[in-house]
Parts: structure tokens; C-alpha cells; sequence
């Protein structure tokens, strides 16, 4: 049988056999049973929870596999933590390939060895045709936290700067071109990565205050969060913002704004004015961080995110109002 | 070619005899304005002006309302520019007031980004009606014609919408006060119809004159030409937008329109009939005019109250009267989450524009616009 239907969904011997074939093989054996012990260790134990939907499934650069896994880790790794287990659950449309579930389980596979997690649980369940949108990813994600190590909005000052590990609104855009939408094309790559090193480098830099990964809304929603939790001002440099060219054209074309666009493998960092050029540093010097720049700062003032544009004026960053693209991440 | 820095700095550097007001008429012209924070940074002399540039906002209310019951039509795929789908008619809001309203009861409402979309659309769904409600202006009329010239799909009908752009701005220069002291027009509508249409401004009404492209740069140096044309009294029609907009215009696509549309006068949403200023099929494609092929779907009883909601400036916005905040309504009543008006809607409308870069109605110290 080539299609998941109903039965594989039904706790029965379609089931047991899918898990086998599918996900105990891609995952190890632990994924089979209903509950999973971990070792103790060191430190505090973080917890996430993510869901995964995206439209097409599979994409340049990623999938929805290897976009669960990047999600689920970049969420532990921003505030500080170093991830170590993932449990994923599955809700599957009836009449989808298991050639291509195997795929993405093997892309699951892949970027969790990558960011060193381990899959132990995981669950499945069916929908009938029609009443899902091809496949599903419930993630939870759990990782270890030094005691030492204690980031957060409180500790943001007026002076600190923001940097970011790389050009923003390449997955939108990819994702958006993928779909073939409008009659575009392009060759453009989603950024679906794991932050883990761009985060383990910033929690090694003293003055390092917060960290995000500005997902769904952008750049511009990640600065806006910064702003209202602080109640300080943020003033973003368009001069030093990195946006790919294509980006900003199709940008243009259709009429977004790439800054409110999701990125799904960076990393915005809040730090210390005295340590900025340090930690652009380091993040320039790992692998696919040489477009990391310092894009704005934190300024007294109403609690608004201002863009300084290329030519000096200024435009107010809002919150997103409507969704530019709708399912996306 | 200078950049927009460099020409920046040589408006800064022009003195003008006197305060001046320069209307744009184009949605991406005030898009780029706002985007570039370009109001912030001229100098406090220089006001620029969203003028008629919003094809979505001069629709009239009542061919939005035919969209919208022609949509509702059992077995016919509606297909719009997205930009129409949530522009609302000035029905009760117990009624179905938009597209995206319609859509949720039920009609088959599809955006389109082009009308090649619309003809594959209809190719795909030989067995339904398929109606492309064409609103916009020279630059949708164009390809539109175009479409026509290669033939239709039997199942493909237009709700056509179209308009010119310059006699609304000949309407302005016709009344008692134009209200603008300089004009950037528009690069994509003059790349089509050729700079020439925009003379009569220079000739018969003395306003210098400027064809801008759509970045920055390109626009600061039409504004650069009208300042200085201003400032030396020696106007002239100014083409900034050279490497596309070629004397005489783009011949085939006005061949194009010629053939299959006649100039009607024609309704601008709370402005009123302009002269001209629409464009109609031409009898031979009677038989896919939705007006003529679904003659009854303007039905139930309609207790108009006028082209707007009440207190809506939206038509003062759109000729350049009132600037988006000085509406009453703006950023209270009207928001992009709830439109009141059409200029709120669109991404070409003044209003949604200037909402998006930040200004609000209750703080002076927003980014500027």
C-alpha cells in the first residue's frame, strides 16, 4: 500500500507497521513506546511546543520536516539552552504518499543529527481526505539550560544594539515562490537552519541580554515585541539591514515588506553597545555568517519601532496588520 | 546618474520663490514615498500630494456591488485583483459588503495577479461561467486588450472597470483651484500612452511636469525637475523615467485598446462622471460583457445612501484635497482592519499607505510623513 488511509491511523497493525517502517526506522526505536525516560542532567530543563503547517510541504532549502526540527531547536537555543530531545506527532491526510512521509522523515532524520537531538516519542493520527492539509508536525522540544545562563527583555537597556546572523525574508519569499503563486519563479532558498551555533557563540559573549528568531512577522514583529516589553524605543538601520536583492524585488513586485517576512534559520541578538562589534564578529566567522549585521539599536523614547531609511527619513514599523502570507511556517 | 542621496541634496539646495504643492497620481509613486520616508527629509517647503493614483479607491460604488451579487451567481468563479477582494460597498453591515464577505458565504471568489490567470482559470473550468472584474487603469486596461485581441475562452465575461488616468488630473486643473503647484506623473501609464499625454498640463495650464519611475532615486529626480522648473519659471514636460518610457508610447498597446474600446464617460467613485475617462467593450464582445450576460444580478431591494459611507473623505483623499489624516475617520473609525473607505484598503490607497509608514491621527511625533 502506497497512500496512508484511515487504518493507519487506527492503532492497529497499519499503524504498529507504519511506525516500524517509517518513523522507528528514521528515529530509533524508542519513538514505538508510549512514554520515554531521560537521563538526568545538569542544569534547567526548558521546554517548547511548536506546530508546524506549511504550504507546499517540500521547498527550496527545507521541508516541513526539516522545518519542524529547525523551529523546535532554534526555540530552545535562543533562550539560551542547549536542545537535546524532540517528540513529534503526526496528523496525516488520507490518500498521502508514505514514499514521501518517508522523505520527510528522513529530512526529520537528518536535521536532528545535525542539531544533536534525539527524536523519543512520537504519535500519529489520520484525517479523512479533504479535511487536512497534507500533513501536519506537532513539535515539543526539550534542552538543557546552564543555571548561569539567564537572558530576557528585563535585562535590555536604552544603548544596546540589535544584530542579526544574516539576510531576512528569505523563507517567506522561497516559500511564496514555491507555490508558483503569481507566476513566479525564482531560485531563491529559505533560510531553514538551525541557530544553535549563532546562539552558543552570543551566550559566550558577556553583555549578551536577549535572543529571538524572528519567525513569523519578521524582523519587524521581533522588534516591535522588543519595544512593548521594554517600553523603549527601537530605531532600525535600513543602510545595514541585509536583504537579498531577489528578495527586495519580489518584494517589490508584489507589494510586502521582506522586514515582516519569516526567516526561519536567524537569530536576532539584544547586547551590550560595548560588545557588538565583538559578537559581529564572531557570528561573521561561522559557516553562513558572513551576512550578520548590526541593524539598530535601543533608544529613550515612545515604545514604536522607527526605520531610519537609506536616505535619512524615518517609517514607523508597525505590528503586522493583516497577514501577508498566509501559512507560511 | 546621480542617486537619490545626490539628488536629495540638490532640492535642499534650490531656492524657491514660494511654497510649493506637488501632486503625485500613482499608488507606487506614494508607496516609494512613504517606504523611503521621503516627506521626513525634504525640505519644510515641499508638500507632497497623493492625488487620483488608486485604481482600487475610484471604482465606482455601484460596480463594486455588481461584483459582489455577480460573484454570489450559483456556479460562477468570480476572479478579481486581489486589492478588490475586501473593498467595501456602502450596504448595511448585515448585508454582504465585499468580495472576501461573499467568498465566506460561499461564492467562488479567486484573486488573480493577471488576466493570463483569469484565461487559465477559464480553460480549466470549461463547464462554468467565469467573470474577471477588471478595475484599474491604462497599465490593466492594456494587457486586458491585449487578452481580447488573442481571443477569450467562451466562459470567460468581463465586468470591465477601466479608466484614464489624465482626465481626472484635467479635472483638478479645470476647477477653481488645482490645488498643486507641480505634477510628477505616472512612469507606467506614460510607457504605455506616451509622455505626450501629459503635455497639456505644461501647455494649457503653465504646471511643470515630470515622468518619474518607481524607486526613490527616480522620483526625487522628477521632483528635483519641477522645484527647479519652479524655481526658474520655465516649465516643461520633464521625462525622468527615459529608459522606459519612450516618445509616443508603446504604439501596439494603444493600437491594442483602440480596437477593442471605446471611450465612454465614466463614474470615479465619490468624484463623480468624468469625461472620457472610461474605457467600454466594443459591441462585437457583447457576448462576453457580464453586464449583458448576467443582466439580473443586481437584484433585492438597495436603500443607497451615497457613493461613500457617512463622514467617509475618501473622494477629497483621492483628488488631493485633504491629506489621509486630516479625514476624520482615519486611524478612529477607518483602519486597515476595519475600512471604512477604499483608500484604506488598498496598497495603492493613500490612506492604507501613510497607515502603514506610521502616521497616526493622536501623535505628532510619528515618523513623518
Amino acid at each position: 500500500m502506497s497512500r496512508i488511509t484511515l487504518a493507519h491511523g487506527n492503532g492497529g497493525r497499519f499503524m504498529r507497521e507504519l511506525v516500524r517502517d517509517v518513523f522507528a526506522r528514521r528515529f530509533g526505536g524508542s519513538v514505538i513506546d508510549d512514554a520515554v525516560g531521560l537521563p538526568p542532567a545538569d542544569g534547567i530543563v526548558v521546554v517548547t511546543a511548536d506546530g508546524f503547517i506549511v504550504d507546499p510541504l517540500e521547498f527550496p532549502g527545507g521541508d516541513i520536516g526539516s522545518l519542524a526540527v529547525h523551529g523546535t531547536v532554534n526555540d530552545l537555543a535562543v533562550s539560551g539552552a542547549v536542545p537535546r530531545w524532540m517528540t513529534l506527532s503526526f496528523i496525516i491526510e488520507e490518500g498521502f504518499k508514505i514514499d514521501r512521509l518517508d522523505r520527510i522523515a528522513a529530512s526529520i532524520a537528518r536535521a536532528a543529527a545535525d542539531c544533536g537531538v534525539t527524536i523519543v516519542a512520537g504519535d500519529t493520527k489520520v484525517v479523512p481526505n479533504g479535511q487536512g492539509g497534507g500533513l501536519y508536525i506537532a513539535a515539543s522540544g526539550i534542552g538543557m539550560r546552564p543555571v548561569d545562563v539567564a537572558l530576557g527583555m528585563k535585562a535590555i537597556t536604552v544603548g544596546d544594539c540589535l544584530l542579526v546572523n544574516g539576510p531576512v525574508g528569505d523563507h517567506g519569499t522561497a516559500v511564496l515562490l514555491a507555490r508558483q503563486a503569481f507566476g513566479l519563479r525564482g531560485d531563491l532558498r529559505s533560510d531553514s537552519a538551525s541557530v544553535l551555533p549563532f546562539a552558543r557563540a552570543a551566550v559566550a559573549i558577556p553583555g549578551l541580554r536577549f535572543m529571538r528568531d524572528p519567525t513569523r512577522g519578521g524582523i519587524a514583529t521581533v522588534a516591535n515585541e522588543i519595544s512593548q516589553e521594554t517600553g523603549f524605543r527601537v530605531l532600525l538601520d535600513e543602510r545595514t539591514l541585509p536583504i537579498r536583492e531577489p528578495v527586495r524585488g519580489i518584494c517589490d513586485m508584489l507589494g510586502y515588506d521582506p522586514l515582516y517576512l519569516a526567516c526561519e534559520g536567524r537569530v536576532v541578538a539584544v547586547v551590550d553597545p560595548a560588545r557588538a562589534a565583538d559578537l559581529l564578529v564572531v557570528w561573521r566567522g561561522l559557516p553562513n555568517g558572513e551576512g550578520a549585521a548590526i541593524i539598530g539599536r535601543v533608544e529613550a523614547g515612545r515604545p514604536r519601532v522607527v526605520l531610519r531609511t537609506v536616505l535619512g527619513g524615518e517609517r514607523l514599523l508597525d505590528e503586522l496588520e493583516d497577514d501577508p502570507l498566509p501559512r507560511i511556517c | 546618474m546621480p542617486d537619490a542621496a545626490a539628488w536629495l541634496e540638490r532640492i535642499r539646495a534650490l531656492t524657491l520663490p514660494h511654497p510649493v504643492r506637488v501632486l503625485n497620481v500613482c499608488g507606487g509613486h506614494e508607496r516609494t514615498i512613504g517606504m523611503a520616508g521621503l516627506r521626513g527629509v525634504l525640505p519644510d517647503n515641499v508638500v507632497l500630494i497623493p492625488g487620483p493614483g488608486c485604481p482600487v479607491c475610484i471604482c465606482p460604488e455601484e460596480d463594486i456591488l455588481s461584483a459582489i451579487q455577480l460573484a454570489l451567481v450559483p456556479g460562477v468563479i468570480f476572479v478579481a485583483f486581489g486589492d478588490m477582494l475586501r473593498v467595501p460597498a456602502n450596504v448595511a453591515k448585515s448585508e454582504i459588503r465585499s468580495l472576501v464577505e461573499a467568498r465566506a458565504q460561499g461564492a467562488d471568489v479567486r484573486p488573480i495577479a493577471s488576466p493570463a490567470d483569469a484565461v487559465a482559470i477559464a480553460r480549466a473550468n470549461p463547464n462554468r461561467q467565469v467573470a474577471f472584474f477588471v478595475a484599474g487603469f491604462e497599465t490593466t486596461a492594456a494587457p486586458v486588450a491585449a487578452m481580447l485581441h488573442e481571443g477569450l475562452p467562451d466562459n470567460l465575461s468581463l465586468l470591465l472597470s477601466a479608466r484614464r488616468t489624465w482626465p481626472a488630473v484635467a479635472l483638478l486643473l479645470n476647477s477653481e483651484a488645482a490645488g498643486f503647484e507641480g505634477l510628477i506623473a505616472p512612469g507606467h501609464v506614460a510607457t504605455i500612452m506616451g509622455p505626450e499625454e501629459w503635455r497639456f498640463v505644461v501647455d494649457r495650464h503653465g504646471i511643470p511636469t515630470a515622468i518619474a519611475g518607481f524607486t526613490a532615486g527616480s522620483i526625487l529626480a522628477a521632483l528635483y525637475s519641477v522645484l527647479r522648473q519652479i524655481a526658474e519659471k520655465r516649465p516643461f514636460l520633464d521625462n525622468c523615467y527615459s529608459a522606459f518610457v519612450r516618445p509616443a508610447g508603446n504604439r501596439r498597446a494603444q493600437d491594442c485598446l483602440a480596437d477593442q474600446f471605446d471611450d465612454i464617460d465614466a463614474a470615479w467613485r465619490g468624484i463623480g462622471t468624468i469625461p472620457a475617462s472610461g474605457f467600454a467593450l466594443k459591441p462585437h464582445w457583447a457576448g462576453h460583457d457580464a453586464r449583458l450576460l448576467f443582466p439580473n444580478h443586481l437584484e433585492g431591494v438597495r436603500r443607497r445612501v451615497g457613493d461613500m459611507p457617512p463622514g467617509c473623505d475618501c473622494a477629497r483623499v483621492v483628488m488631493g484635497r485633504i491629506s489621509p489624516v486630516e479625514c476624520r475617520l482615519y486611524g478612529k473609525a477607518c483602519t486597515p482592519r476595519t475600512p471604512v473607505g477604499p483608500c484604506m484598503v488598498s496598497d495603492e490607497g493613500a490612506c492604507r499607505i501613510w497607515w502603514a509608514n506610521g502616521q497616526r491621527p493622536d501623535t505628532a511625533d510619528a515618523a513623518r510623513q
